[in-house]
């Protein structure tokens, strides 16, 4: 077989009822890496490595970060490119973008990091952008990983013009919070492009795990450039689109011309299986078999030198007429839908309760968890009900609540959540 | 076009989760205990109708004094006014057991906060409101303090209470 990616949809009915009005169905379309060699060829890795090392990061936290920077080069090739830069009220190129060739200096220079003054973020992403665009790479995959236990003040609107200029020359930036003072609208900002993630880290002991795992992913990618195509039959129209697997997210879609809509998904993983969900207005029809919509999923397989691959599946229903009809709606287009309209609800509260609507905000995080109490993730919907108690009580929420709500509706926390979501 | 049973929302056929407020739109069926408290989050406006409350068996009016206990589930925001009798048993139903509290809540995710079938009663006496726990699994607090089981503990209006992880607040009027 030759690899590729294998496209596989679900419908939440597997009929619709024949009606004169629109009607909305849902479908998860799930993408899986098919016929890749055992071993994968590695692609050129060029990672750029931003500390945050304020005086906040002193002890623990520095430690362990310096730990898991350490054990990352470890396990880089010779092919790959290592940068690291620290920032604090001025940021510094520790090691300037460099082959590692040398891992006992490396390490050595990572030792002698220390902790101290502010937090100035935005000129540490301008000289790890910088120093990521001297490594010489023809192909391979680019990252600026910056990790911070804080806000920075007054460049916020910097850091996020930098990493759009980074994610639109194809560097991707994973934004990574550590405790419960930084500030996640603006890492979840910088993220919010493909190839990029924000993920909020709960205590130091994790940092090596986090880094390991991200390092892994990057290691793992099979595919670039992936691009979503999806034409419409006349009259229909898409919602949304979300990624569901392996975290939640939304994803811009766009009518590029008439009834054809384009989606960039950016670089792939291949230990992760990629799922989305659709909404979808179907227009009225009659009964009978109609094509629904194409899917054309475009991409590059650098490893195996291969460019401009496609993958296709015609998306086709079933009307029959209404008595014939029963709403029964698939276990598992429900499931994933229950844990992003708990996602939805969640950031739809935290908007309320900037703008003091406090009752209408309580409401919706308790549907957020009534939402996930049902889709099983029982331990998130507590802490959910807790912060809708207290935002009931006091009008206020918790920062660790707020951040731990929002990267937890999403699949972003936690070791326990990434294996189940392997495992799934 | 449906309308959400939650928010009153129009919402196209074949919506699963109205697009506003969040709630299933699917027809519950005989479903699985928990699915029960589905679509209990409601607006205050559509919970009196909800026949969850048994009144209390042959309420004295002039003994309580005319006094009406409400009691407001913070998580959920239900309220539920009560004709203070003797004794109004709180818990969760269990038709199996014979079990029919006055105050059900089974409805408001009681099984999953950790409320006892039996979990505790109120009785009002001469003017005076009291709460004993009942044994119960996971214990009833007033103000954050838990009260030790089968004593009488009086409540005043505002207290807040909790049964198990569930909290509630009391009105007196």
């Amino acid at each position: 077989m030759s690899p590729g990616i294998q496209l596989r949809w679900t419908l939440s009915r597997d009929m619709l009822p024949e009606s004169d009005e629109q009607q909305l169905m849902y479908v998860l379309l799930e993408a899986a890496p098919q016929g890749l060699p055992t071993s994968l060829p590695k692609l050129p890795l060029n990672l750029c490595l931003v500390i945050d090392r304020s005086s906040s990061m002193r002890g623990d936290r520095l430690m362990q970060v310096k730990d898991a920077a350490q054990r990352i080069v470890d396990q880089m090739s010779s092919d790959d490119y290592f940068a690291l830069i620290t920032f604090n009220d001025r940021a510094d190129v520790v090691i300037p973008a460099q082959r590692v060739k040398n891992k006992p200096e490396l390490k050595r220079m990572i030792g002698n990091v220390e902790a101290m003054g502010g937090t100035e973020m935005a000129t540490g992403m301008a000289l790890a952008l910088q120093e990521t665009q001297r490594a010489m790479l023809r192909r391979g995959v680019s990252r600026i990983v910056v990790l911070t236990d804080g806000r920075t003040y007054g460049d916020e609107g910097r850091c996020v013009e930098i990493a759009r200029r980074a994610q639109g020359r194809g560097v991707g930036v994973t934004a990574l919070g550590i405790g419960d003072e930084w500030n996640e609208d603006l890492l979840e900002t910088i993220a919010a492009r493909e190839n990029s993630r924000a993920h909020y880290i709960t205590s130091s002991q994790e940092i090596t795990q986090v880094f390991g795992d991200e390092l892994k992913r990057m290691y793992s990618i099979f595919a670039q450039d992936v691009q979503l195509q999806v034409e419409m039959r006349p009259g229909s129209l898409i919602r949304s689109l979300d990624r569901v697997r392996p975290f939640i997210a939304p994803v811009t879609i766009a009518e590029e011309r008439e009834l054809t809509w384009l989606s960039k998904l950016g670089d792939w993983p291949g230990s992760d299986v990629q799922a989305f969900l659709l909404e979808l207005i179907v227009p009225a029809l009659n009964t009978g078999d109609h094509p629904l919509l194409r899917m054309n999923l475009r991409y590059d397989l650098p490893g195996a030198n291969l460019h401009n691959q496609n993958s296709e599946a015609v998306l086709r229903i079933a009307i029959r007429p209404l008595e014939s009809v029963t709403y029964e709606v698939d276990a598992t287009v429900k499931h994933w839908l229950e844990r992003l309209v708990a996602y939805r609800l969640q950031a739809g509260a935290w908007q309320d309760v900037e703008s003091g609507r406090i009752e209408e905000a309580t409401r919706r995080l308790q549907m957020a968890g009534t939402r996930l109490f049902e889709a099983g993730e029982v331990d998130l919907a507590r802490t959910v009900q807790d912060e809708a108690t207290r935002l009931l009580r006091s009008g206020n929420t918790t920062s660790e609540g707020r951040k731990r709500i929002k990267y937890g509706t999403r699949g972003l926390m936690g070791k326990g959540d990434m294996s189940k979501e392997r495992e799934a | 076009m449906q309308m959400c049973p939650h928010c009153n929302a129009q919402q196209l056929d074949g919506t699963i989760f109205c697009t506003d407020c969040g709630g299933s739109l699917l027809v519950i069926g005989a479903r699985k205990e928990t699915t029960a408290s589905l679509g209990q989050h409601l607006s205050e406006v559509d919970l009196p109708t909800q026949p969850t409350v048994i009144a209390a068996p042959e309420p004295p009016q002039q003994a309580t004094g005319g006094y009406i206990i409400r009691l407001v589930v913070l998580n959920s925001g239900r309220r539920m006014e009560l004709d203070a009798g003797e004794e109004l048993l709180i818990g969760r139903k269990d038709n199996a057991k014979g079990i029919f509290p006055d105050v059900d809540l089974g409805l408001d995710g009681g099984y999953d906060a950790g409320v006892s079938r039996r979990h505790a009663v109120i009785t009002l006496q001469n003017g005076t409101c009291t709460l004993q726990d009942l044994d119960s699994a996971n214990g009833t607090f007033i103000n954050d303090q838990q009260i030790p089981p089968r004593v009488s503990t009086p409540i005043r209006h505002g207290d807040e209470l909790k049964f198990g992880t569930l909290l509630l607040r009391i009105e007196l009027e």
